[in-house]
């Protein structure tokens, strides 16, 4: 079972960073290529999410990644310190083109996770993010 | 992430590579502007090199998509890489984009 953990400068150019601690462990979870991408994927958006909304009035903020796999299950846990947002619970429904250049973030989040949960404890969002493999 | 540019009489020719996230759109974006700009009205991105789209380059794409169309140009992509063919599938918008195997078959398409 691997488990890395890590804290980030909530900064666009870190987020490749998260993704690398991502693919590891999606890897060591032996989930297949197309499900590792879609874990980074998905990563990638919720990091995204929280520095363009989550800490868009707040400089310094930080990001705090665990990552845990074993076999056929990867889990990913994301913390940070922004005003309460739940993505858990974000229901985008697009009627138009000019709905999709400002929303794709999320959708792509619910579309490619298989468990998605959020919780608040103190001043702080916490997401937790399940990918299973095909025998998990 | 990589960019070059080849504007031809009828089309540009974007190539692009590495990584398209939040940290790089805004470059990417910058590009396309330029071109367009410049008085070019349809586009080529030949991505066969892109291995991480977020959603902040589908969101330039789509502008780009849109200003071109506005100005009765076109948007195509040549030769995607399984990541580019995997995140527009996933984002649901693959149906938009007209796809071209290689960047031969883009460039006759005008």
């Amino acid at each position: 079972m691997l488990r890395e953990e890590g804290q980030f400068s909530a900064r666009f150019e870190h987020i490749e960073a998260i993704c690398d601690l991502v693919e590891r462990a999606a890897v060591d979870a032996g989930l297949d290529d197309h499900a590792q991408y879609a874990s980074q994927l998905a990563v990638g958006e919720a990091c995204e999410n929280i520095i363009c909304h989550g800490y868009k009035e707040i400089k310094d903020g930080k990001i705090y990644v665990k990552v845990q796999a074993s076999p056929g299950e990867l889990t990913i846990e994301l913390e940070d310190n922004a005003p309460p947002f739940d993505p858990s619970k974000k229901v985008v429904n697009h009627c138009c083109v000019e709905d999709l250049e400002g929303g794709l973030g999320l959708p792509i989040l619910h579309k490619v996770m298989d468990e998605i949960e959020y919780s608040r404890h103190g001043d702080s969002n916490r997401l937790i993010l399940r990918k299973y493999g095909s025998s998990g | 992430m990589d960019i070059n540019i080849q504007d031809y009489k009828r089309v540009g020719v974007v190539t692009v590579g590495g990584r398209i996230d939040g940290a790089t759109a805004p470059d990417f974006e910058s590009h396309l502007k330029d071109i367009i700009q410049s008085g070019q009205n349809n586009l080529i991105l030949d991505m066969n090199n892109v291995d991480f789209m977020s959603s902040s380059c589908l969101r330039v794409m789509l502008t780009t998509r849109k200003a071109l169309m506005k100005v009765g140009g076109r948007l195509v992509i040549a030769d995607p890489s399984s990541r580019v063919t995997d995140t527009l599938d996933i984002a649901g918008i693959d149906v938009l984009f007209e796809v071209f195997a290689d960047r031969e078959a883009a460039i006759a398409s005008f």
